[in-house]
């Protein structure tokens, strides 16, 4: 497990570092500090993290310009930072959890919780997927999105456009990001569930859903029931 | 009645109509009065009577019908003694209403009034029994009896002495309308003049105290002051002839004063225009203005009116200077004192001197008045914006320590040094409740000891030691514990330097304050020793600078610089303030 805090005040990294290693207790975890975003940034160029601690405000850079880059990854990002009233905007980009300065332990290992159970959704609206595309990273609104089919390491993102877009994040990640109403239909899809027209059941008890577009997505065996139940 | 009644009820009832009713009304009066004194024929039907004299004494010359064909048109230098002059003019058919006539005489010297040989009044008293003479006054009034005034010739002959200036030659001049005319109009002309004087009365008397409870002591309003009492004197000076009896030797006195006066005048308005629409070139210009009033002084010497004419024409030309240069400048008010100068100047010409010079000028005063009042208003805005800066970098201050980033930063820190060594954590508690402390004590004042700054430096420090956990190293130079600076501006460079800072080997930062009393300056210089983070983001920042400069603006105006770059060792910053 490899955690990347990025933190400029020296004894409030420390601090994450402690609980960190206290809330994995027996698992090993390797965990590394940087003091700025630059040497954040070259970290991850170096090995991908499992997961990001981000202070926001950092010797004076503004930490939202980087956290687009940050939500586009393949891991979670949770923010730690003192600029409270980011929340609302943080969690719309997409982070796991956002920790107000000052924290205690219980908030933090709550936020960690959150991060090693996937079931465990945002309660916060994300209201854009930042996807990075020939370098740049472009913010897509959820309500665009009509499903996610995962397509190994990385997800496409189909939208209603009739395009799709790639995403480094992996399709339990995202399911934990995304409201209520994007449901796990298959192992590989993810559709919004006001996108889909009907449920259909094939022969062989087989079953599958209409989409509003005219696509048809498998559902998974398991999922049936439940898809079932939500329709009526 | 029923009309009138409804009309008063409805001046009554509506204010601005009852002005404007009042106005309308003045102004139709004006109107007529100018109508009437140009409709009115003169009783001497003789355009230009000139009298001829002769010296000597003999009452047979105060005859009607004496002939005086070889009497001289000139006066000569009659010394003291006593010389006749004789002049002849014809009357007008008189109505009813201008009886009883009255007769003016305007001249020299003292004298005996025979009208047709009747003598009917004197000016002053002629020498006699070796007594030396009484002088007359100027213009002198004289009825003239009911029955010697038929239509046709007559002569009026004056017995004379004028013993002083006997070498000035004034001629007679004779005017001649209703008795009580004569004398009232000249008092009707004086209370509307007085009026006016009056009102530079009070805005001299006003603006004078005005200056003097000013603690900027503006020259603009003494010289506002100034203009408007010396006005107030040329107006008293120049009606001075009706309300007391000058003779005619101290007559030159009086326009001497007048001359002076309009000359004062004449240099203080344009320098008023110069300070209040910044005329660079101001100077030249006044010396030029100077140089063209003595000269003017010196060659028109004893032509008084023409004198006075010609310095406010030279007025005229310097203010329409300065102010055209106003205007090219963009200053406030320029085109309504062009629109003054203007009318003053067109007034200056089409009106006799008399009531022209004072027509303009309480033009040009007006106008004044008001570029005086666009000025205060400036001011009061200015004032206003200081008042709120100030109050606005009181609140910057204050904020610096509730602001969320150092106190949430500060309290986490705070936290986990409470956990984990509660003893440095209430040395921390301790730094921070100081830091507090200072900052309240300070944030209300524009200007504090060094020594409080330097603490609050220490104190900071101190806190974000144990936040960072760098090893900051505070050295001071050369300080003048006696001198005053604006709060936190050191801090706010300290802050910077905290922020952008990171450790050199050995996890150290140093900073440095030097102070410095240069020639003309007092130096500080606030360094930091240490390595400059690389900058990734748009900074939000710069708050923190124009925090200073906007403190150091409060404080000393323009008598500031403050610079700050950065160098091979770290950040150097550099605040000159100007001596007192």
């Amino acid at each position: 497990m490899n955690i990347l805090i990025i933190e400029d005040e020296a004894r409030i990294a420390r601090r994450l570092e402690r609980m960190t290693i206290e809330f994995f207790a027996s698992k090993p975890v390797t965990i590394s500090i940087c003091d700025s975003l630059q040497k954040g940034l070259d970290q991850i160029r170096n090995q991908l993290p499992d997961l990001l601690l981000l202070d926001l405000n950092l010797n004076g850079d503004n930490g939202f310009e980087i956290l687009e880059q940050m939500v586009a990854a393949s891991f979670h990002t949770i923010i730690v930072s003192a600029n409270t009233d980011k929340a609302i905007t943080a969690f719309a980009y997409g982070v796991l959890d956002f920790v107000p300065k000052p924290f205690d332990q219980e908030r933090f290992f709550k936020a960690l919780t959150r991060f090693v159970s996937p079931a465990l959704k945002v309660e916060e609206d994300i209201k854009y997927l930042a996807v990075k595309k020939a370098g740049q990273v472009r913010l897509i609104n959820i309500t665009e999105l009509i499903y996610i089919k995962g397509a190994g390491i990385y997800t496409e993102l189909h939208l209603t456009n009739g395009r799709s877009e790639l995403h480094d994040k992996s399709l339990e990640l995202l399911h934990q990001l995304l409201p209520d109403q994007f449901e796990r239909i298959h192992k590989s899809y993810l559709v919004n569930f006001s996108q889909v027209e009907k449920v259909l059941v094939n022969t062989g008890t087989r079953y599958s859903v209409l989409l509003k577009t005219g696509e048809v997505l498998p559902v998974g065996r398991s999922k049936y029931k439940e898809l079932k139940n939500k329709m009526i | 009645m029923k009309t009138f009644q409804r009309l008063y009820k409805l001046l009554n009832s509506h204010q601005a109509l009852k002005i404007t009713l009042y106005i309308y009304i003045m102004h139709n009066l004006l109107f007529l009065l100018t109508l009437l004194s140009a409709l009115t024929r003169p009783v001497i039907r003789t355009e230009e009577p000139i009298p001829v004299y002769k010296t000597g004494d003999n009452k047979v010359w105060a005859a009607k019908d004496y002939d005086d064909k070889d009497w001289s048109q000139t006066r000569g230098n009659t010394l003291d003694r006593i010389f006749w002059s004789r002049t002849h003019f014809e009357l007008r058919p008189v109505e009813n209403e201008l009886k009883p006539l009255g007769l003016q005489i305007q001249s020299f010297g003292a004298f005996e009034v025979y009208w047709d040989g009747v003598l009917i009044g004197h000016n002053g008293q002629l020498p006699q029994h070796g007594k030396p003479e009484m002088p007359g006054t100027e213009s002198s009034y004289y009825r003239v009896p009911d029955h010697l005034i038929s239509p046709g010739f007559h002569t009026v002959a004056l017995r004379s002495s004028q013993s002083f200036f006997p070498e000035v030659q004034r001629s007679v001049d004779f005017k001649m309308d209703s008795y009580t005319v004569l004398l009232t109009k000249p008092l009707v002309t004086m209370s509307y003049m007085n009026l006016m004087a009056g009102a530079f009365l009070i805005a001299a008397v006003y603006y004078f105290f005005l200056y003097l409870n000013s603690r900027r002591r503006p020259w603009d309003t003494l010289i506002f002051a100034s203009i408007c009492f010396l006005f107030f004197v040329l107006l008293i000076m120049e009606y001075l002839k009706f309300h007391v009896v000058i003779p005619y030797t101290d007559f030159f006195v009086r326009l001497e004063i007048i001359g002076w006066l309009t000359f004062a005048n004449a240099l203080l308005v344009p320098l008023y225009f110069i300070i209040q629409f910044n005329c660079k070139q101001g100077k030249w210009l006044m010396g030029a203005l100077l140089i063209t009033l003595v000269l003017l002084y010196i060659v028109h010497y004893g032509a008084y009116d023409l004198t006075a004419r010609l310095y406010s024409l030279a007025m005229l030309i310097a203010a329409f200077i300065v102010v055209l240069n106003g205007i090219i400048q963009k200053e406030k008010g320029g085109f309504i004192a062009l629109a003054a100068l203007v009318i003053s100047a067109l007034v200056n010409k089409s009106v006799v001197y008399d009531f022209g010079l004072f027509i303009s000028f309480t033009v040009i005063v007006l106008s004044m008045l008001y570029l005086h009042s666009i000025r205060a208003s400036v001011i009061e805005t200015e004032h206003q914006n200081a008042v709120l800066l100030s109050s606005r970098l009181q609140l910057e201050l204050l904020k610096k320590n509730i602001q969320p980033h150092f106190l949430r930063n500060t309290l986490t820190s705070m936290m986990d040094w409470v956990e984990e060594s509660p003893k440095e954590g209430s040395r921390f508690i301790q730094a921070l409740a100081t830091e507090f402390d200072i900052m309240n004590e300070i944030s209300e004042q524009t200007l504090i000891p060094i020594t409080k700054e330097l603490e609050l430096c220490r104190q900071h420090i101190s806190i974000m030691g144990f936040r960072k956990e760098i090893n900051y190293i505070w050295e001071e130079v050369g300080i003048d514990e006696e001198q005053l600076i604006p709060p936190a501006i050191i801090h706010t460079l300290l802050e910077n330097g905290i922020t952008h800072s990171e450790p050199l080997p050995g996890n150290t930062v140093k900073f440095v304050l030097s102070y410095f009393l240069k020639e003309k300056t007092h130096e500080y210089t606030f360094e930091t020793l240490a390595e400059n983070r690389k900058v990734m983001t748009k900074r939000t920042g710069g708050n923190g600078f124009k925090y200073i400069r906007a403190r150091l603006t409060e404080s000393y105006g323009q008598n500031w610089t403050f610079d700050s770059v950065a160098t091979e060792n770290g950040w150097i910053s550099t605040i000159h303030i100007l001596r007192q």
